[in-house]
């Protein structure tokens, strides 16, 4: 069974912020929504091309792992709807 | 791959087909659980080149969760080469034992589906009645395969030993056009086990992968349903090019447009049997 199905809210939170942490490290700002495994990083417009970079998503990917997400995916936003639309509301 | 590794590997296929078509004439007479996918499509055209037209009798059962695209390569492939076909309606949908979408959700279609094709089958005169199963599947977490034990339904692919790779070789060779055409399971293979299938889902789901299709992306691809995210898998080889802004918003566009508010791009790509890994099932 994924750990995520006998996980508490709080602590599959406190990886994704985790995984936010280490990937703003290396240049990929982001906020992260956990989904059970699958964790979505939500970009500001620009950001998500990157990770075209096939060493940076490798990268991205293992820290992902790292935190026990089996799952990374990108969240693709409108342009015209701004920097602020792509990060979660308060 | 080397020149010389496909030689080798349309000789062992060859050999195969070779014992396949043996295994076929002791039965004289087949019926095939056939969804135009490359496996069922290969096991049709090679039943129909040994048995005759007469002995052969390809169905398909028809439900939200067959796609009509697949649907079209079936009948596309039964013209073009003389196949039989009996289309049969099938109602897993209204099973609330699949509809919930437990991890064996498989084995409650699987079981409708043979539960209608056999006795169609039968009233027909077929008695054996088989499937595209091959030797690749075999070892996969597919609940299915007991529902095809349970009803008798033999997999002649998997029993002479013929490979994917081995079919879509002799498929090429024999002039399917499913030689090359991506692995398409159900519709309900992108929705998370626990999270109920809906016709509605899974037509916005096929939508989506319609549209994805229309913006040129021919390798394997997935959409998957999470809800008011659609999370796209292309193949890894497809995967940076899409990262690009103007591509990018082309493909957001093209998915939101089936009816999702959200849509992700995956990271690491297509993987059969993603959402089984999602949900532990079989290891990442």
């Amino acid at each position: 069974m994924s750990i995520f199905t006998s996980m508490g809210q709080a602590e599959a939170r406190r990886r994704a912020d985790q995984l936010a942490a280490s990937l703003a490290g290396m240049g990929v700002p982001c906020k992260v929504e956990p989904r059970a495994a699958l964790a979505v990083l939500m970009v500001e417009s620009g950001v998500a091309q990157r990770l075209a970079d096939g060493e940076l998503r490798r990268a991205a990917l293992a820290l992902a792992r790292e935190q026990g997400f089996t799952h990374l995916a990108v969240e693709l936003t409108p342009p015209a709807a701004g920097a602020d639309a792509a990060l979660p509301r308060p | 791959m080397s020149r010389s590794a496909a030689v080798e590997l349309e000789g062992q296929a060859t050999e195969k087909e070779e014992a396949l078509s043996s295994w076929l004439r002791a039965r004289g007479r087949v019926a095939i659980g056939f969804s135009g996918g490359v496996d069922s499509a290969y096991l049709a055209v090679v039943a129909r080149r040994t048995l005759g037209a007469d002995n052969v009798l390809a169905i398909i059962g028809r439900s939200a969760s067959y796609p009509a695209e697949q649907w079209a390569t079936a009948r596309r492939v039964a013209d073009a080469f003389d196949v039989r076909v009996l289309e049969l309606d099938t109602d897993e949908m209204n099973d609330p034992r699949y509809a919930a979408n437990p991890a064996n959700r498989c084995y409650f279609c699987k079981s409708e589906l043979w539960g209608k094709l056999v006795p169609a089958a039968a009233d027909r005169g077929f008695s054996t009645l088989i499937d595209g199963t091959n030797a690749d599947d075999v070892g996969g977490y597919r609940p299915g395969m007991q529902a095809a034990r349970e009803n008798a339904v033999a997999s002649p692919l998997a029993e002479v030993g013929l490979t994917k790779a081995e079919i879509r070789a002799r498929s090429r060779a024999l002039g399917l056009p499913t030689w090359q055409q991506p692995a398409s399971p159900c519709l309900s293979s992108r929705v998370p086990y626990g999270t109920s299938v809906t016709p509605e889902r899974l037509r916005r789901i096929e939508l989506a992968e319609r549209a994805v299709r229309d913006l040129g992306i021919t390798g394997d691809m997935r959409v998957r349903y999470h809800d008011d995210v659609a999370r796209v898998e292309l193949a890894p080889g497809e995967l940076a090019s899409w990262l690009d802004s103007p591509r990018a918003e082309a493909l957001r566009a093209a998915v939101a447009a089936a009816g999702f508010s959200r849509v992700a791009l995956d990271l690491r790509g297509f993987r059969s049997g993603s959402l089984n890994v999602l949900h532990g099932v079989t290891p990442a």
